[in-house]
């Protein structure tokens, strides 16, 4: 097959089949899935190219069946992935354990919808966040990935085959409905990717390339390095647990990404992950550029802004209320360090989130000196600039 | 400059479809992002179905439609539940078979009868996306055009290609009886 992977092409893809072309492009060659609403589209569009592209598609009976298949998949040495939503990701738990103790790199897809059990299969929601770190039974550590637009979905989708085969370890796509079923402008690359191996495997098996034919010892029990079991023995298993969790949160550093906006100089800062970060943005451009004559001079930027009055169209005007974003890339590992760096000189933090209020917790306690106002919001519609706007004028004291 | 577009209708007259053309056709040429996103009920046909297209030449952030500029109601149902949501100088396309309204300044085309007409019900939406294409500024037509071509089977194409050109002519016919040239709406508005 010619490679011809700088071949950039624009094309107008959903987030759910740009994720597929996401998952051809950086080398898998398994897809095992049950369909399920929201994700039903990156199944049926890798029913073609996955054969298209010399690899093995399998509708399997559920989705248990699926994620135990790509973990067969992946010991036999095709990079594999499988898609799903919220009540298919609860029966994946006991896999998605299984392969971070047998440190088997795949990727999981979870577009969320609406839960708790089969809930609201059109809409969307953020209610995953915590399943996805500590679904399954036992301490590991895990990678997740929130993308918030399809160009992400493309882009986050490579990333996490990249991660998953370093990391030697399941990687999860955190996506929602609306990112997979939006439609957007979007550069894709053409041919094969050239993929250079991962300098450093964070593993704790030596045969790291098992999946290239060496025999090895496959143990869902804690093992050794050999893959021998010591489940019965406290001292090895501890250090066992320890390595696959740290493997992952010690190296936080290497797989954090978090992107600002407009934080240079701000007071109050929006923190989300995924798709509610793309209203939060709109509402942070129309906080700045506010022309309001309710602002009343308490917050210390607004007193300079009621002096030297507004401009009416401040869509670059970055001057006035000073409100930034910081959007999570990866969830989890907690990204603790990136955001209290970025979160350094705020005064209040604002959490929406399509959920009841959950990863507000998690920053919270990374940001203890911060005053946190959790934003949740259920029901399956995404928040809107005007609700995210409103707290924002609410946190700086104007009273409508 | 940024057009937020609104598609209201009934499941399984291709409403997310004709959304999609659109964002195509806007998509496809250099000028423009688009973000096209839809909300539907778990039925395969006859729930409420709306989608969503917003056309700007600067990055988008807020991927929804909170207050549409251009409003096509399919159904009466959907032109209810969505009219009090137009901006003012809004422009409205109504499929005048199936939507009763008394405003003037609406764009009509009686869509499910020139497709009942053409023996191919199920072409209204491609009717409809003809005639808003006709109204909305620098859409790439042939790009929609290729679209059609590529989205469905040859024996269903040419059909639709037809529809799609039913609806753009009757839209100028229309146009023309309005002693109005340009497309309605012009392409200089404020950042949402």
């Amino acid at each position: 097959m010619e490679r011809d992977s700088n071949t950039k092409t624009q094309v107008v893809l959903q987030g759910n089949e740009a994720c597929a072309k996401g998952a051809v492009y950086a080398g898998c060659r398994f897809f095992a899935g049950y369909p399920i609403t929201p994700s039903t589209e990156i199944i049926e569009m890798l029913s073609g190219e996955m054969q298209k592209a010399g690899g093995a598609f399998i509708q399997m009976e559920d989705e248990i069946g699926s994620a135990c298949a790509i973990i067969g998949a992946r010991w036999g040495g095709s990079k594999a992935m499988t898609a799903t939503s919220g009540p298919g990701y609860t029966l994946m738990q006991e896999a998605i354990g299984f392969a971070a103790v047998t440190e088997t790199p795949i990727v999981i897809v979870n577009v969320q919808r609406g839960g708790p059990s089969t809930g609201q299969p059109t809409l969307s929601s953020q209610q995953d966040i915590y399943q996805a770190r500590y679904g399954s039974h036992g301490d590991y550590g895990i990678i997740v990935l929130a993308p918030s637009s399809v160009q992400e979905m493309y882009d986050f989708t490579v990333k996490a085959f990249d991660l998953a085969e370093q990391f030697r370890g399941p990687v999860i796509l955190l996506a929602d409905e609306v990112v997979g079923h939006m439609r957007e402008k979007i550069e894709i690359f053409s041919g094969d990717r050239r993929v250079s191996s991962p300098k450093k495997k964070y593993a704790i098996s030596p045969s790291t390339d098992f999946f290239k034919g060496a025999n090895t010892l496959v143990e869902g029990q804690l093992h050794d390095e050999m893959g021998r079991r010591i489940g019965h023995m406290a001292d090895k298993s501890g250090a066992f647990i320890e390595k696959i969790t740290r493997k992952i949160e010690d190296n936080v550093d290497m797989i954090a990404d978090v992107t600002t906006y407009c934080m240079e100089d701000a007071d109050v800062a929006i923190v989300a992950w995924g798709s509610v970060a793309r209203p939060s943005l709109n509402a942070v451009k129309k906080a700045r550029g506010i022309k309001d004559d309710r602002i009343l001079p308490k917050f210390r930027v607004v007193r300079d802004l009621v002096k030297r009055g507004v401009r009416e169209t401040m869509h670059t005007d970055y001057s006035h209320l000073k409100v930034g974003l910081i959007k999570i890339n990866t969830v989890w590992p907690f990204p603790e360090e990136l955001l209290q760096q970025a979160a350094e000189n705020v005064d209040t933090v604002i959490v929406p989130e399509m959920n009841i209020g959950k990863y507000c917790r998690e920053i919270q306690r990374a940001l203890p000196d911060k005053k946190v106002v959790p934003l949740p919001k259920c029901g399956g519609n995404i928040h809107t600039p005007k609700e995210l706007l409103d707290k924002i004028l609410e946190e700086v004291g104007v009273d409508e | 400059m940024r057009i937020n577009v609104r598609f209201a209708g009934a499941g399984g007259q291709g409403v997310i479809l004709a959304s999609v053309l659109l964002a195509k056709g806007y998509g496809l040429g250099e000028d423009y992002n688009i973000a096209q996103t839809q909300s539907y009920g778990p039925e395969a046909r006859g729930g409420a179905c709306k989608a969503e297209v917003v056309v700007s030449d600067e990055e988008i952030d807020y991927m929804k439609v909170d207050t549409a500029d251009v409003f096509i109601a399919l159904n009466q149902v959907g032109y209810d539940k969505y009219i009090d949501e137009v901006s003012k100088e809004g422009l409205v396309l109504i499929n005048s078979t199936l939507v009763e309204s008394d405003d003037p300044n609406h764009y009509r085309i009686p869509a499910t009868e020139i497709a009942e007409e053409m023996g191919k019900p199920f072409v209204v939406n491609i009717v409809i996306l003809g005639a808003l294409t006709r109204l909305l500024p620098k859409v790439h037509a042939p790009a929609i055009q290729e679209e059609i071509k590529k989205n469905f089977a040859a024996s269903i194409a040419g059909i639709n290609l037809d529809a799609f050109e039913t609806g753009y002519r009757e839209m100028s016919r229309l146009l023309d009886e309005r002693n109005e040239t340009q497309p309605a709406m012009k392409l200089v508005k404020k950042t949402a």
